[in-house]
């Protein structure tokens, strides 16, 4: 009997499980509702390899921006006539490029979202901007960038890359600051992926031009573990610059093991990771505040680099903790949602062509100061052009990233001086 | 595994109202309709292929990432969005092609091992091929990423579909040929086959191939999709799993249960994920379990047992009439 009803029941919810989900979205067909809030899209890594990034880097800022939004009764639409509230309708790529591609063309076709948000990491956004852009869907880019798509934005006119990469503008600034203070030699440790290979390209470029000679650049695998003979093999070769081009994953132990096996050179830069405030957060108990003082790291503004900065993380930290802090991205991820905000607002629409024209001719007012975007020829996507950088290199210092290098324009806000050679690793 | 359930003609017609049904499908299904079916198409097709040679041969074979990857590598080559080299019905016939010789290759040098060996060796071949790319592509054409060019998606959808429709031919015919008994025989007792003067090796190694060649071809057209490939996201060991997971749900024992095993499963994944997207791999988890417990011949045992039981009810209820 029992058996039976097992038997049933199986069958019963394995029916109801494919006919439910089929009936709701076919079945009953959807009546245009009138317009009472402006849906936004997105296919984040809400489990997967990438949660933890996203959760910590756009994540935060779209939920802030939700909040400030909502509570102001919307963002007025003159096409509407009327404030509309924003609603996220978010997905799960499990952080697998395949379901994320897959999962955008649900949100535009079949959900028909009013405005699309990026995915989340370089090889994603890479994937995810020819899709937006061949169903003419603005798509302003957060966690990620690189050389490549820079060259493939000629083809894609609604995608648009806010997040500065290699050498846009960090390497040739970091290569700069060390020439300035002699640094002779280099040795890369990169992780063999898109990122690494990059970093570690450009930065062969860079350091050449400087006249750094790199004595050695290793790449090892995402699944590598162990990086004592690596660190081992820097101190033997005892370069004065360190790099670290990988994620957290490679930054953090390489962190641990210099100070473990007494590695310290004079400069030793790790990212992205070392941006995060959990960098220091995983060092703090055992060494205190000042556990990773000296280190580099890719970052754009602080606190201190203006009252507007210093809302912004005081905003983010109330809904996050402190180690989720992101030195690098937040800056340019917070702009992103301002630029949605007045874009909408100035054409009073909705539409995407019209709001894309709009994105790729106008200066806006962000938190960066004057933010615009390089078009890359006619009918190209846009980049954020450097001068809007209010820095490219950080520096722990005192148990906080300063900002210590950028580019040679007047956006420029230097948050502290350089400190090479760095200091040894605290003592526990 | 029974060989003459499809022999039969009672397959022929719902088989070809199910093609007209599909084959129309762009003319009035909605543009996602016609993607999602396309991605449910293509787990059939690895599904299928796995069970074309693990199947009646018992070998579990861990390949098919490896397979589904060289077809997506190959479009990714042949197609750059710099300049298609091919013309896309050329390309995937080429991705099939290559990995259809991957596989005899690997088979005629790994096809004597056997059980959890082999099983081990075809997951490692994903791996190997991966990292091999990965310092090719970094140490010596120094590439990072490769964007593909897009395609309709209509188009993709019937290259989709006609791989699935020669797939199930090539099943079928492989069924009722003497080959087909030969691999069969294979996997009920590998010795005594030998003893009867079939080639195993032989028959194993083409199985394998034929089987890697629609997964090649999968993974082609797939590729003009994801529009932008490197290592990891074209060998990507999740596709080694899914199709043995789908054919197990569906159940092996007929043709058309890996089928609606992959259709269910895939269908399942897209609804629960954007349904639930934060307990939506508990709930796949809990399906998954309950049908490996409960279902041991998979879907397709449960509507048979469905179907017998409503037939002794029908009778039953007819010699008491009489």
């Amino acid at each position: 009997m029992t058996k039976k009803l097992l038997f049933g029941l199986i069958t019963i919810t394995l029916v109801a499980l494919v006919a439910v989900p089929l009936c709701s979205s076919s079945c009953v067909p959807a009546p245009a509702p009138a317009k009472d809030s402006i849906v936004i899209g997105a296919s984040r890594p809400l489990s997967g390899m990438n949660a933890m990034i996203g959760d910590a880097a756009f994540g935060p800022i779209m939920t802030m921006w939700e909040e400030e939004v909502n509570a102001a009764g919307g963002i007025y639409v003159a096409d509407y006539g009327k404030k509309l509230p924003i609603e996220y309708l978010i997905y799960d790529d499990a952080t697998d490029v395949g379901t994320m591609v897959r999962l955008t063309e649900k949100l535009i076709l079949e959900d028909k979202v009013d405005i699309l948000f990026s995915s989340c990491g370089t090889a994603f956004i890479s994937a995810q901007a020819p899709i937006a852009n061949k169903y003419g869907y603005v798509l302003l880019t957060a966690e990620g960038g690189a050389t490549i798509m820079r060259d493939a934005l000629y083809g894609l006119p609604y995608v648009f890359i806010s997040l500065p990469f290699s050498d846009h503008y960090q390497l040739p600034v970091f290569a700069d600051m060390l020439a300035a203070k002699g640094a002779k030699t280099a040795y890369i440790v990169s992780i063999a992926d898109l990122h690494g290979v990059e970093y570690s390209g450009v930065a062969a470029i860079e350091f050449a031009r400087v006249g750094i000679d790199l004595i050695a650049s290793v790449s090892v695998p995402e699944t590598q573990e162990d990086f004592s003979i690596i660190i081992k093999d820097a101190k033997a070769a005892n370069p004065d610059v360190f790099c670290v081009f990988g994620y957290p994953p490679q930054v953090l132990p390489c962190t641990a093991e210099s100070m473990a096996l007494g590695f310290n050179p004079k400069c030793f830069i790790a990212g992205p990771g070392a941006n995060f405030g959990f960098y220091q957060f995983t060092f703090i108990e055992a060494l205190g505040p000042n556990c990773v003082d000296g280190v580099l790291c890719f970052a754009a503004a602080n606190r201190a680099t203006s009252p507007e900065f210093a809302e912004l993380y005081d905003d983010l930290e109330a809904i996050v903790s402190p180690a989720m802090l992101d030195w690098w991205g937040h800056p340019y991820y917070a702009p992103l949602v301002q630029i949605w905000q007045e874009a909408i607002e100035e054409t009073g629409t909705l539409d995407q062509d019209i709001l894309r024209d709009y994105i790729a001719t106008h200066h806006f007012d962000t938190i960066l100061g004057d933010t615009y975007f390089e078009m890359s020829g006619e009918g190209g996507g846009g980049l954020l052009v450097k001068e809007t950088h209010p820095g490219e290199i950080g520096q722990w210092q005192n148990g906080v990233v300063e900002i210590v290098g950028g580019g040679p324009w007047s956006n420029t806000v230097i948050t502290a001086d350089f400190i090479y050679p760095k200091p040894p690793w605290p003592t526990p | 595994m029974d060989i003459t359930a499809l022999t039969s003609r009672r397959f022929l017609v719902p088989g070809l109202i199910t093609l007209t049904v599909l084959a129309t499908l762009p003319l009035y299904g909605s543009l996602y309709t016609v993607i999602l079916i396309t991605t449910i198409l293509m787990y059939i097709i690895l599904a299928v292929s796995w069970v074309i040679f693990s199947g009646p041969t018992g070998y579990m074979s861990l390949a098919s990432a490896a397979f589904f990857g060289v077809g997506i590598y190959t479009a990714a080559v042949l197609m750059p969005n710099t300049g298609q080299l091919l013309p896309l019905p050329v390309v995937v016939a080429i991705a099939g092609l290559i990995s259809g010789l991957l596989a005899v290759l690997v088979g005629a040098l790994t096809l004597r091992l056997r059980g959890i060996y082999f099983a081990i060796f075809t997951f490692g071949l994903v791996e190997i091929i991966k990292q091999v790319l990965l310092y090719w592509e970094f140490e010596v054409t120094h590439t990072r990423g490769r964007f593909v060019v897009l395609v309709d998606n209509d188009t993709v959808f019937y290259i989709m579909l006609g791989i699935f429709v020669a797939l199930m031919l090539t099943v079928y015919f492989i069924r009722r040929s003497k080959f087909g008994l030969a691999l069969q025989s294979i996997g009920e007792n590998e010795e005594a086959a030998a003893h009867t003067g079939i080639n195993v090796t032989m028959v194993k190694v083409i199985t394998f191939g034929i089987s890697a060649i629609f997964m090649g071809a999968a993974g082609a057209i797939m590729a003009t999709r994801w529009t932008y490939i490197d290592p990891y996201i074209a060998f990507n060991p999740l596709f080694s799993f899914m199709p043995v997971l789908m054919a197990i749900f569906g159940g092996m024992g007929q043709l058309y249960g890996p089928v609606i095993g992959a259709a269910i499963f895939a269908y399942l994944q897209e609804t629960l994920q954007t349904t639930f997207p934060y307990y939506y791999m508990l709930i796949f988890g809990i399906v998954l379990v309950v049908a490996i417990l409960y279902l041991p011949n998979g879907i397709v045992g449960l509507i048979q047992k469905l179907i017998q039981r409503w037939r002794k009810g029908g009778s039953a209820e007819q010699n008491a009439n009489t």
